[in-house]
């Protein structure tokens, strides 16, 4: 199998404030967030020639961006893409760097999710025109994400007798995470019986199994191995990327089952392969959790667990902080904010730095505490390899492994 | 809790590819594709076979009957509905809604028979109700 194992990395990471009404541009944001990853690198404007970004028609394009940084740009793309993208477009960096188009590049996503481009049938969408796949849609009421989820949960209920209090184990874990983050938008912990308790979204999904709408902007700063190495952070590598990985007949793939499969059925070979690595070996997991249940459907597919075991996997305790390879140490799109993924990515660059930024005092240098109690320290010991799984739908995903 | 209000169901355009299945549906009629190369049917309804790339489509009448593939209530609405996957007899399984019954007492697996509802201004659109 073709690898650039270890010949990238991730040497830059930034992000915004995560709230719920930013009061500024996507524009200004992904400025600031842009500006902090270079500025976290210890790199310079002028180090910069390559960026990319993925957006719903609800952003600002990277070359609006850049010159507000005084960045010239060799390469640059914006694609259409939600979740999965960032694991993706960090391997189309890699392949932009390796073509010889340019040598360094940020990625990032700047949405006002919240105070203005909601997703799902709220808001101003619900008055939108049908069109396109809405044809088959529309008339039956399928407007949102976690509509369109929610049969893959049940069937999943159905087929493995999942229950609602294991999945809510996810949100519980995420919470005690976001408990040690600063940034989070969510900080207070919630018990099992909080979650089930929540009132009906759409069934299986309470309102504490759905992630939060956030104003945000993230940022990555993707080069070589050799540049990585001159950056003033410890370099993290890339071992493997796969994304965007589709399940057969992507639109449709409830006409052809079955619906609990997801797409890491088919992108864990490619990004396992390329690394060299199984499950078994990862320290940390950053399972995209626009819901609960999309955390768990992954971790099973790429081979964390049984596949049908997911409800027992992330009931057991493994997935948090102080077991044995906790997901979402940041508190995840269910509790630190929403940001179509790049913000899971964020967190894993940092916990295999070791320097999280949770609040012991000494986080920036690298010294914890590793207590895990609320208000402390969410640093991972000792963390070598961490992996994140990006989901966009059941039947797309990306997934990236890194070291350091 | 019982549900027998109607919720409005927006109208699906029409256009040359699948004007004849919305015809139908106004006969009370539910059109299926199927490629006369493979003999595979589809749905929704494609000019060329999804699965084999052939323009050899034609179509044909289901019986209408089937079974719960999967399903989910929607509470965050002025009135809760059931969307559902019901995989008809043919081996065709479709986006739908479960209607005229207790959206509580859905269960996967269940027999299902199709039932067509009006939209706002367009064909109505093929449902389902229990057996």
């Amino acid at each position: 199998m073709k690898t650039l194992r270890d010949r990238y990395g991730i040497v830059g990471v930034g992000e915004t404030e995560y709230s719920r009404g930013s009061n500024r541009t996507t524009r200004a944001m992904a400025v600031e967030a842009v500006r902090k990853a270079i500025l976290d690198a210890g790199l310079t404007a002028a180090d910069v020639d390559g960026m990319m970004s993925y957006q719903n028609g609800d952003s600002t394009p990277a070359n609006w961006v850049a010159p507000d940084l005084g960045i010239r740009l060799n390469f640059y793309m914006d694609v259409v893409g939600g979740g999965s993208s960032t694991e993706a477009l960090i391997g189309l960096a890699m392949g932009a760097i390796e073509a010889g188009m340019c040598s360094t590049v940020a990625i990032f996503r700047s949405m006002n999710g919240y105070s203005e481009f909601r997703i799902g049938g709220t808001g101003v969408r619900a008055a939108q025109p049908v069109r396109g796949l809405d044809l088959a849609q529309v008339p039956f009421g399928m407007r949102s994400a976690g509509q369109n989820f929610a049969l893959t949960f049940m069937r999943h209920m159905y087929e493995y007798g999942t229950t609602s209090e294991q999945v809510a184990h996810v949100k519980v874990a995420h919470s005690k995470h976001a408990s040690q983050n600063p940034k989070a938008l969510l900080k207070e912990r919630v018990t099992v019986e909080d979650v089930v308790g929540s009132r009906w979204i759409v069934k299986p999904l309470h309102l504490l199994d759905c992630c939060l709408e956030t104003d945000n902007a993230t940022c990555l700063i993707v080069t070589s191995a050799e540049r990585a190495r001159d950056c003033r952070p410890r370099p993290v590598y890339v071992m493997g990327v796969a994304g965007r990985v589709n399940k057969p007949r992507t639109d449709f793939h409830w006409a052809h089952g079955p619906i609990t499969r997801v797409a890491g059925h088919y992108a864990r070979d490619i990004v396992f392969g390329q690394a060299g690595i199984g499950p078994e070996d990862v320290d940390v997991t950053g399972s995209y959790d626009a819901f609960t249940f999309t955390t768990m459907l992954q971790l099973e597919e790429y081979g964390f667990c049984p596949k049908g075991e997911g409800g027992a996997y992330v009931s057991s305790g493994t997935i948090e902080l102080g077991g044995k390879r906790p997901n979402n140490t940041a508190g995840g799109h269910l509790c630190e904010g929403y940001t179509h993924g790049m913000s899971m990515v964020i967190e894993n660059v940092r916990q295999l730095r070791g320097t999280v930024d949770d609040y012991c005092p000494g986080a920036a240098d690298g010294v914890h505490t590793y207590d895990y109690g609320p208000g402390r320290c969410r640093q991972v010991r000792d963390a070598e390899i961490a992996m994140n799984l990006g989901w966009a739908m059941p039947p797309t995903g990306s997934a990236l492994i890194l070291r350091r | 809790m019982s549900v027998r209000e109607e919720r409005p169901i927006p109208a699906p355009p029409v256009n040359p590819e699948t004007r004849p299945f919305w015809d139908a549906a106004a006969a009370g009629r539910l059109l299926l594709k199927r490629c006369a190369a493979c003999t595979q049917p589809h749905h929704y309804p494609r000019v060329i076979c999804p699965f084999c790339g052939s323009d050899r489509t034609e179509w044909t009448e289901a019986t209408g009957r089937g079974t719960v593939y999967s399903y989910s209530v929607f509470r965050r609405a002025p009135i809760p509905y059931a969307i559902a996957y019901v995989t008809l007899a043919e081996g065709v399984t479709m986006m739908t809604n479960i209607v005229d019954c207790d959206v509580d007492a859905i269960r996967i697996g269940q027999p299902v028979r199709v039932v067509f509802k009006p939209t706002e201004g367009g064909p109505p659109v093929p449902m389902f109700t229990p057996a």
